[in-house]
């Protein structure tokens, strides 16, 4: 009887961050046929681009764990979030302010006030112009209703996506460079000023926000944690529900045959889940692996950080016809773009309730013949964050 | 094999072999039963998998923990008191022929 021991992962010297930042899917496509584990010098993980594999490691917290130690994400939010725990600890924090992210909180709070900010910042743009969605909707209503869900209302449109941008530029600097801890560090000073005011008049006028749960609960998580979970939710909540409303909104465009049905059957929600599939807002998620393992054949050793590449897993051709093409129709849809396991998005049922079931209705009800200006002007961008960076549409 | 029953909103019953160890969400997901989503995959991070366990089956199915009672407070549809989130139901011998009914909304 003789073991095979299993090899290491294929190796690529090739693929380039740039690459993925451009155009990642061709590659992924390439990777799931031919190498559907493979360990990409440039990005210093072994990425997994197959749907079994993604939902296998997210789902196993035991083996895979989220604290990943090479990360500037620490240097950036100046703070151990719960985004790179594990386990009791993770699952503390979490639900120290998920009844904020609940469907009963949304449905009675979240969702009336955002078809009131969805119908003011939609009923703001100028008719008959061409208008950039990115910046004319998209970013600031998801800052807006992301500020009162968190219990921070007096920050501006302007401060929570700049905060936003900040924390996301600081924990993606792989290149340890000073000036994105510069602005980060700026940012935490700004946030951390503005989160102990409102902490006050919390505490005093309790309401439904995040940050008025977790410092009124009975036993309190440290302060410290709380300023990092509303940090995680600024850093990691503008950027998902504008990227996919620019998605939703660029598939329905171009496929206007599509858009009618979408309209006639009120398929809105079908629309979301789509737009998600087709283009993940958050592409890719590291784990670090704590035991030695195996995966396809190829030995993954303890120590190495394998990336679960969603947007990959909702491409599979072993479970989409023609991935590449937004179809709204389709029979099943059982994508990870809100990945799995422990580390959920918290934020999907919110998406899901705002973008997906009020801004579209009521931004297609506002602008029936809203038209993009051309779709080969579009640029989307993005490696672990990915979406379009401009939306001009013409409105009537 | 563990006999599950899961009952539809529309009252429709569609009864599956589950095998002992997996979770009442996981059998409906791997058997396509509608409306239990499951999307977490079991971690009881998402409340899309929340069913009602029929009378007969409640002490057998156990107690809800905290962390599943405060998702459930929060779900979409109302809760009562026999509401399980289903990833946190694991089939033993002892329910075989247990009864669920779906709830109404997930998301």
């Amino acid at each position: 009887m003789t073991t095979t021991i299993a090899g290491p992962a294929p190796l690529d010297e090739t693929i380039t961050i740039d690459q993925l930042t451009r155009d990642p899917y061709p590659l992924y496509r390439q990777m799931r046929a031919e190498r559907p584990v493979l360990r990409v010098i440039s990005v210093g993980r072994t990425l997994l681009t197959k749907a079994a594999d993604c939902k296998m490691v997210k789902d196993n917290p035991g083996l895979f764990s989220s604290d990943d130690p090479n990360t500037p994400m620490k240097r950036a939010f100046l703070a151990h979030t719960l985004m790179r725990k594990d386990g009791e600890e993770h699952m503390r924090e979490r639900m120290a302010m998920m009844p904020a992210f609940l469907p009963k909180t949304i449905q009675n709070h979240w969702a009336p006030m955002y078809t009131k900010y969805a119908e003011d910042y939609v009923g703001r743009l100028p008719r008959g112009e061409v208008v950039d969605l990115f910046p004319a909707l998209a970013g600031p209503l998801a800052a807006r209703i992301l500020a009162e869900i968190m219990g921070v209302p007096d920050a501006s449109d302007e401060e929570m996506q700049r905060w936003s941008q900040a924390l996301i530029d600081g924990a993606g600097n792989f290149g340890w460079r000073d000036e994105p801890f510069a602005v980060s560090d700026q940012a935490n000073r700004e946030m951390d000023a503005c989160l102990e005011r409102n902490a006050e008049r919390l505490r005093a006028e309790p309401d439904a926000s995040a940050l008025s749960i977790m410092v009124n609960a009975e036993n309190p998580i440290a302060w410290s944690q709380i300023v990092a979970n509303v940090k995680i939710a600024i850093g990691g909540g503008i950027n998902e529900p504008r990227d996919s409303a620019l998605t939703e909104i660029f598939g329905l465009l171009t496929n206007p045959d599509q858009l009618e049905e979408v309209k006639r059957q009120e398929a809105w929600s079908k629309a979301f889940e789509e737009a998600v599939r087709w283009c993940a807002p958050i592409q890719a998620s590291s784990r670090l692996v704590l035991e030695d393992t195996e995966i396809r054949g190829c030995h993954i050793p303890k120590g190495d950080t394998v990336m679960t590449i969603q947007a990959s897993a909702c491409h599979d051709e072993e479970i989409y016809e023609a991935p590449e093409r937004y179809i709204v129709f389709r029979d099943k849809n059982p994508h990870q773009a809100f990945g799995s396991g422990p580390h959920h998005c918290a934020g999907a049922h919110v998406a899901r309730r705002t973008v997906g079931a009020i801004l579209m209705p009521v931004l297609f009800d506002r602008f029936p013949n809203i038209e993009l200006v051309d779709p080969a002007i579009v640029t989307w961008q993005g490696f672990g964050f990915r979406g379009p960076i401009n939306l001009p549409v013409r409105l009537n | 094999m563990v006999k599950v029953t899961y009952v539809s909103t529309t009252g429709e019953r569609t009864t599956v072999d589950g095998r002992a160890g997996d979770s009442v969400m996981q059998t409906a997901v791997d058997h396509g039963i509608e409306g239990i989503v499951g999307e977490c995959g079991g971690s009881m991070a998402c409340a899309t998998c929340h069913v009602f366990v029929d009378e007969a089956f409640l002490a057998a199915t156990g107690e809800r923990s905290a962390g599943e009672e405060a998702m459930l407070d929060g779900a979409a549809s109302e809760v009562r008191p026999n509401s399980r989130l289903s990833c946190q139901i694991r089939l033993t011998d002892d329910l075989d022929g247990l009864v669920v009914q779906v709830a109404d909304e997930q998301m």
